[in-house]
């Protein structure tokens, strides 16, 4: 329903008028998200339209926002970089006010010698590597790519990385934020809220950043998180990356105290075996399987073929058939990307004996023509800013994530052959991009120092073509119950299918967890912090009568 | 095309925002790394190009209509490229910036017309250029040069100087230096003089395409009947409008710029300066010679899918992603004049920073016109630079008017100021 | 018999259950300046069911429980009633070692499971964990880390909450929920296990960090009933330098260094003093050695584990020796009266008896918070001040600095020895630690461990939090049972 006029001016007196609109054709443009096509009735590429967006410059503007949503029960559904269907409204007969933290985009602060930065939410991980690299410091940059905001990975999202393994996931580099929540207060967590700085997370006593995020942050649900300080790492590299190449190919030299592999190894046992080895030996600055996004079937030809800015995608179709091409696909069909940064020479060269040694003991190998210059420096470039992220839509323009369940190499291990066939099985109508089955992307260890990984199918799919986009639904669908069949819970699919879900629905998944008594927390936790419902359902309960 | 055809390209565009960002590898600082003049100043994503797909996908499915708001969100953009650099960067099957070209056009078609651009239109249409100045004052730079006059002779390359350089008295000198160094080293160059008409390029950025066509149309006539095999011009507007549009209209006369030219000539050993210039400058690459000024590639084809769904097309479509546009020729002759110290700014080539100018931009928007330039000027004060050149005297005109603006002590050149300072 | 007694035994059995004079008279008090309250019955339950079953009678008679996993002596207050009529749950017959898993380097513990018993155990299976400094041969693991204690290896500090990883809880409601992804998985550690599950992940489950709601609770959230933890390879080659220098400003941009690029393992500061009392075995040797001991000393231990150990070993050093030279400091192998060795065998284990911090005076009194280490200088200077005003020799004060989370935060702590015997040397004691600690705090620093009289200082200069943290507790305590009176409860 659209907003009355009163309503809409009293958050106009707010931000002004040139940052408030209920233009349909505006909001339209904050309804349409990536994902929506495959939950929405119709295959609407639309998700609900906000009544409104607004654009809020602090804090106190985001306050005051949140308490005329109180006033008259509208929700607030804070955006900032925006990724999934889930940043937009949810329901039809829930008017939500869109917040656009855009505005909200200055960093605040880089303390060096403490190494940590203070951020708003619309800076982006790309401008704060580019800035603390110039003072020698690095950040974790997530898997979705440096144009995301650092805010939302740390405080309302996931945050594990390709340097998670050495930089830690962003939950854990997540210092002290700044929360406006849904009744409008201002919580500063841990050592700002007792006027301390910036500088740590917890406490004080327990940690009430508990309640703001914990394997998932609240994706928009629970208030609106204004700032957060992030720890950042050593960097060891130049303060600014001299980036060389042709647009889109672009490369970075590597230094002399960098090595940029790609590695290969026979079997998936092994690679389990190499990612235990590798946290043993705790050598390695980035650690991902990255490249395998495109699918092991095509990978290499298209990693090949985008390296040259004089071909197109099409000339994959030829490349892949040639004998080199399918050696090399082999070669690499289970591989990663390693980097590894050395303090020092000696640092740097004893990383590279132990890295070769770690190979001769689980059969592994560096996969050679991606090891050459070209290749190297271009994963380095890749892999360092993570500029390239909208790959992951390459192939037709829409890509879903499935399975993505975490644990250790071991067990992540296990469900790999099940995600293969299950993406072989789905694919083969042609609906979906056929790569093999095997697009499983992801991190080496979703947290530092090793321990936990998880591989995300990249099921690509048009979203301009009905019968693919039902196609992907379809494989969401499959996926859920290819994993509980086989004894896995289900993965990220499912949290992509419940967005188009009915509430009931979605409770009567919740009720069936191993512990639905978490979903019961929750509630409360939501009525103690959010009486009056301003957040959507993106914050996970279960209603009292389920209990 | 009609927007339409653009679709699918709105269907599979998935919101990453890359659209708003220089290409993410090239951030060297927080402050220089936006690429989109448009949503830095207007901030709604309908302001982006991602934004500006969704409502071409709005409008066609009638989920909205036309406001005044959605009319500002199409205009308030130069149509720089940028968006279309950093999209291309990861997808191949994307076509932002034709997309939004398509969508003024069907505004405009349906009558949805800035004011400010109405009146621009009616003096090209009336007087043939797109600064409401008399036709017959167009030839005036030239006054006291003994040039070919193609209207009544012959010759293998026209000049062709543009609007901007014609009536802008402060610029004119770039077009007499160029003529200058096309006939010391034997060209057989001619001028249409006040027979020159607007190349249509504005035209067709505002959106007026079939008013462009008619332009492009008779000049490409006028050369055919001047036996021209080549077109030469020093504005980079006019250089990408003969370059990619007019082949589109049937035109198969080479073109160059003049840096392109000036370059060939110091490679070549055919030009050489004796003059030193002891100034630090940095270099602005204009939207349309730099990353909107790579070479056309004739395709007619459709859409195909491989491997199941991967979008691609027979024959295969030419991918116009800024690897080759022209940076290194103006780069190239500023290295080469004594004295002068080339400094780049952060955002360079194909992530370059647009001026403010295009678009209609400057004629309909002129405060965001100018903020743009500002923050041009800002980033070139950032390499301690004394002066930003460029290649293009719209660019040129906005720095100037920026420079004015702000007090700043910041110089404003065309390269072929300071090679006419240096020969 | 008592009714409540009674019901008690039903829970525990009746060995269990304790309410002789003694034993109530134990618990009434620590080595805090808190005032001692007596409980009615300490309960010694063996599982978690019991814990449970606890809890919930707890909730229907409305009696306050103050969990203990430590043995004592204690000295944070946390342990000691703040109300009448509390039942102190011992978890000390939950002393079991679930799990060791070498190849995840996890291992699961209840909360009875001291450091001596953990590293004993750990060590056949070629792991250790990460330690506290010289924590007490009966310091309960999970005790420890549930109060966010620091650990002397900053390197392995990716969270301030590092190494603990999943917990299972009893709630102050008297549910059972497990933590971090455990909690996705059935009530069946074994089930899990068998699964391949080995309780890696603290985060969740779901979007709330479970377990971050019970570190630094002080038991006023639940009581936790096992925890899985983040073991390290134990190191087949060890060494350890000292680097003295005369002030702890010239020993802070090395450390910053060290920090940033994450060398070495064990790494802490330390002033003559707490040096000499981490070493101290009695009086003579304590004399002796303060002759000699440099003012301040950055002690770091370099392992070597895994694959060539010794290179491992051998380019830290050189890598350190390098750094200490571009700040004119050097690596040293023994300073007067100590050597690496000995050194190594202090900060690898727990304290021998009498506890370490004890054997000077008989007592000893704690200011800690957190800080960024660029601002330890000036609470040095606060410190000093204080105990000169009240006539403590600052030479007295142990200062000892540990770095965490990769040297972002910094645990400063000093330890004021003192005559418990000596009426007035308490009294002044008590003055300065009050004083001190309110003129840090007032400089910026972070009680982030609120204890005692810390509570009210914390949570009056935090308004919003205090009534967060509220909320939360109604959620998970709604009747107040746990351990109330600490914190802002």
């Amino acid at each position: 329903m659209a907003l009355s006029r009163d309503v809409y001016r009293e958050f106009e007196d707010i931000v002004g008028r040139e940052n408030i609109s209920d233009d349909p054709a505006f909001l339209d443009s904050y309804a349409f998200e990536w994902l929506a096509e495959l939950v929405r009735p119709n295959q609407s590429h639309f998700m609900p339209r906000p009544v409104a967006v607004i654009m809020p410059a602090s804090t106190e503007e985001v306050q005051a926002i949140i308490r005329v949503c109180n006033k008259y029960k509208i929700k607030a559904k804070p955006i900032s970089t925006g990724w999934y269907h889930w940043a937009a409204p949810l329901k039809e007969d829930e008017d939500t006010i869109q917040i656009d933290l855009r505005r909200m985009n200055r960093i605040l602060e880089i303390d060096e010698k403490n190494m940590y930065a203070v951020v708003e939410p619309y800076v982006i991980c790309a401008q704060l590597q580019a800035e603390v690299m110039k003072l020698g410091l690095n950040l974790n940059i997530i898997g979705a790519g440096s144009s995301t905001s650092i805010v939302a990975s740390a405080c309302a999202y996931a945050g594990p990385g390709p340097s998670s393994f050495w930089m830690g996931n962003n939950s854990d580099n997540l210092l002290g934020m700044e929360w406006v929540t849904p009744t409008g207060e201002i919580i500063r967590t841990g050592s700002m809220g007792s006027g301390s700085g910036w500088f740590c997370g917890e406490g004080p006593g327990p940690s009430v950043r508990g309640i703001c995020r914990g394997m998932l942050g609240s994706r928009g649900a629970m208030g609106v998180y204004t700032k957060c300080a992030i720890k950042l790492s050593d960097w060891p590299g130049p303060p600014e990356l001299d980036v060389k190449g042709t647009v889109p190919a672009y490369r970075l030299p590597i230094p002399d105290n960098f090595r940029v592999y790609t590695i290969a190894v026979p079997n998936w046992d092994a690679w389990a075996d190499i990612s235990y080895m590798l946290y043993d030996n705790e050598i390695g600055y980035i650690f991902h399987r990255q490249f395998n996004l495109a699918g092991a079937d095509l990978g290499p030809a298209l990693w090949l073929t985008y390296n040259d800015h004089t071909k197109t995608l099409g000339d994959i179709e030829e490349l892949v058939e040639k004998p080199e091409i399918q050696e090399l696909t082999e070669e690499m069909r289970i591989s990663f990307q390693f980097i590894m940064a050395g303090r020092s020479i000696r640092d740097i060269e004893l990383q590279d004996k132990i890295l070769d040694q770690i190979l001769a003991e689980t059969g592994g190998w560096k996969v050679g023509r991606f090891c050459e210059q070209d290749m190297a420096e271009f994963t380095n470039m890749y892999l360092q800013r993570m500029g390239h992220k909208h790959l992951n839509f390459v192939w037709a323009g829409g890509y879903l994530g499935s399975w993505m369940q975490s644990g250790t190499p071991d067990w992540v291990k296990d469900y790999v052959p099940i995600a293969i066939e299950g993406l072989r099985r789905d694919a083969a109508s042609g609906q979906l991009v056929q790569c093999g089955g095997d697009a499983l992307m992801g991190c080496g260890s979703q947290i530092g120092g090793g321990g936990m990984t998880g591989l995300e199918q990249f099921v690509s799919y048009d979203p301009a073509d009905s019968d693919s986009i039902a196609a992907g639904t379809q494989h969401m669908v499959d996926a859920v119950e290819d994993a509980v069949s086989n004894g896995f819970p289900p993965g990220k699919e499912q949290l992509y299918l419940q967005v188009g879900q009915k509430d009931e629905e979605i409770w009567a998944s919740l009720e069936k967890s191993a512990q639905p008594t978490i979903y019961h927390f929750q509630r409360k936790i939501k009525e103690a912090f959010d009486p009056n419902n301003i957040g959507d359902r993106m914050y996970s309960i279960l209603p009292a009568d389920k209990s | 095309m009609a927007l339409e055809d653009y679709r699918a390209d709105a269907l599979r565009c998935t919101r990453c925002s890359y659209c708003k960002w220089i290409p993410l590898d090239l951030v060297k600082s927080w402050r220089f790394s936006k690429g989109c003049p448009s949503i830095e100043y207007s901030s709604f994503h309908s302001y982006s190009a991602g934004g500006r797909l969704v409502t071409a996908l709005s409008l066609m499915e009638g989920r909205s209509k036309v406001t005044d708001q959605v009319i500002d969100s199409v205009f308030k953009c130069q149509l720089c490229g940028n968006c279309d650099v950093t999209c291309k960067l990861c997808r191949y099957d994307m076509e932002p910036l034709a997309a939004m070209h398509e969508l003024r056009f069907k505004l405009v078609e349906d009558g949805y017309v800035l004011p400010q651009h109405k009146l621009v239109m009616e003096g090209f249409r009336k007087l043939d250029n797109m600064l409401n100045k008399p036709r017959a004052q167009r030839g005036d730079w030239a006054d006291g040069l003994q040039v070919k006059d193609l209207s009544n002779t012959k010759a293998e390359v026209v000049f062709h100087a543009g609007c901007r350089y014609s009536y802008d008295s402060d610029l004119g000198q770039v077009a007499k230096t160029s003529i200058e160094i096309l006939q010391n080293v034997g060209v057989d160059v001619g001028i249409m003089g006040k027979n020159e008409s607007c190349c249509g390029g504005r035209a067709y950025h505002m959106g007026y395409g079939p008013h462009y066509r008619k332009a492009a149309e008779h000049n490409i006539e006028a050369w055919i009947g001047a036996g021209v095999k080549t077109v030469i011009t020093p504005c980079a507007d006019c250089y990408h409008t003969f370059k990619r549009l007019y082949p589109g209209a049937g035109s198969q006369i080479e073109v160059l710029h003049m840096v392109e030219f000036v370059s060939r000539l110091i490679e070549e050993g055919k030009l050489k300066f004796s003059k030193s210039i002891p100034m630090r400058v940095t270099y602005h690459d204009p939207c349309h010679l730099g990353r909107q000024g790579e070479p056309y590639v004739a395709w007619e084809g459709k859409e195909k899918k491989i491997f199941g769904q991967a979008v691609v097309y027979d024959p295969p479509r030419p991918r116009y992603n800024g690897a080759q546009g022209i940076y290194e020729p103006p780069r190239n002759v500023l290295r080469s004049i004594p004295g002068l110290e080339l400094v780049e700014m952060e955002r360079i080539k194909e992530a370059g920073w647009c001026c403010g100018a295009g678009g209609g931009v400057r004629e309909a928007y002129p405060e965001f016109s100018a903020w743009t330039a500002g923050e041009r000027i800002e980033e070139a004060k950032s390499t301690a630079a004394d002066a930003i050149v460029s290649a293009c005297p719209w660019c040129e005109r906005n720095f100037i008017d920026a420079t004015k603006q702000n007090d700043t002590k910041m110089k404003v050149f065309d390269v072929m100021e300071l090679v006419q300072q240096a020969i | 018999m008592d009714p409540r007694k009674e019901q008690l035994i039903g829970i525990v059995g009746g060995e269990n259950v304790l309410d002789d004079h003694l034993t109530l008279e134990a618990y009434a008090k620590d080595h805090s300046f808190v005032l001692p309250i007596k409980p009615w019955f300490v309960v010694k339950p063996k599982s978690m069911t019991e814990v449970q079953g606890l809890v919930e009678w707890a909730n229907e008679t409305s009696t306050p429980l103050v969990p203990v996993s430590s043995g004592p002596p204690h000295f944070h207050g946390d342990t000691v009633p703040s109300v009448p009529g509390a039942v102190i749950v011992e978890l000390f017959l939950m002393n079991h070692i679930l799990n060791i898993d070498r190849r995840n380097k996890m291992v699961v513990v209840e909360p009875g499971v001291t450091y001596g018993q953990l590293e004993r155990e750990l060590a056949k299976e070629g792991l250790r964990v990460t330690m506290p400094l010289l924590p007490r041969g009966n310091k309960s693991v999970v005790a420890s880390l549930l109060e966010r204690q620091p650990t002397t290896v900053p390197r392995y500090n990716y969270s301030l909450t590092e190494p603990l990883r999943d917990c299972g809880v009893v709630w102050g409601n008297g549910e059972i929920t497990y933590t971090g992804e455990a909690g996705n998985l059935s009530y069946s550690l074994e089930e899990q296990w068998r699964a391949g599950e080995m309780q890696v992940d603290p985060k969740g489950p779901a979007q709330t960090d479970f377990f971050r709601l019970l570190t630094g609770a002080q038991g006023s959230m639940g009581i936790v009933v096992w925890a899985s933890i983040k073991c390290e390879l134990l190191p087949s080659i060890r060494k350890l330098f000292f680097i003295p220098a005369e002030k702890l400003e010239d020993l802070i941009d090395l450390s910053y260094q060290i920090q940033r690029l994450r060398l070495g393992d064990e790494v802490l500061l330390v002033n003559n003093s707490q040096l000499v009392n981490m070493l101290g075995k009695n009086d003579d040797r304590i004399r002796a050695l303060k002759e000699g001991v440099p003012s301040w000393v950055l002690i770091i231990g370099i392992a070597g584990r895994a694959l060539f150990p010794v290179e491992k070993v051998d380019v830290q050093e050189k890598d350190i020796g390098d750094l200490a030279q571009q700040f004119g400091l050097k690596l040293q192998s023994e300073i007067p009266g100590i050597t690496d060795n000995e050194m190594l065998e202090v900060i690898l284990n727990p304290s021998d008896e009498p506890y370490w911090k004890l054997k000077y005076k008989g007592a000893c009194q704690d200011i800690f918070f957190l800080t960024t280490l660029d601002k330890i200088p000036q609470y040095l200077k606060t410190m000093y001040s204080v105990a000169n005003a009240f006539e403590y020799p600052a030479s007295e004060i142990g200062v000892y600095i540990q770095p965490q989370h990769h040297g972002v935060e910094h645990h400063c702590e000093f330890n004021l020895p003192f005559d418990p015997k000596d009426a007035k040397e308490t009294a002044k004691v008590k003055e300065i630690y009050s004083k001190a600690s309110q003129e840090v705090i007032g400089q910026g620093a972070y009680f982030a461990r609120p204890y005692g009289i810390w509570a009210n200082m914390v949570f009056n200069r935090d308004a919003q939090s205090t009534i967060a943290l509220k909320k939360i507790k109604r959620v998970f305590d709604p009747n107040n049972v746990m351990n109330p009176g600490k914190l802002c409860f």
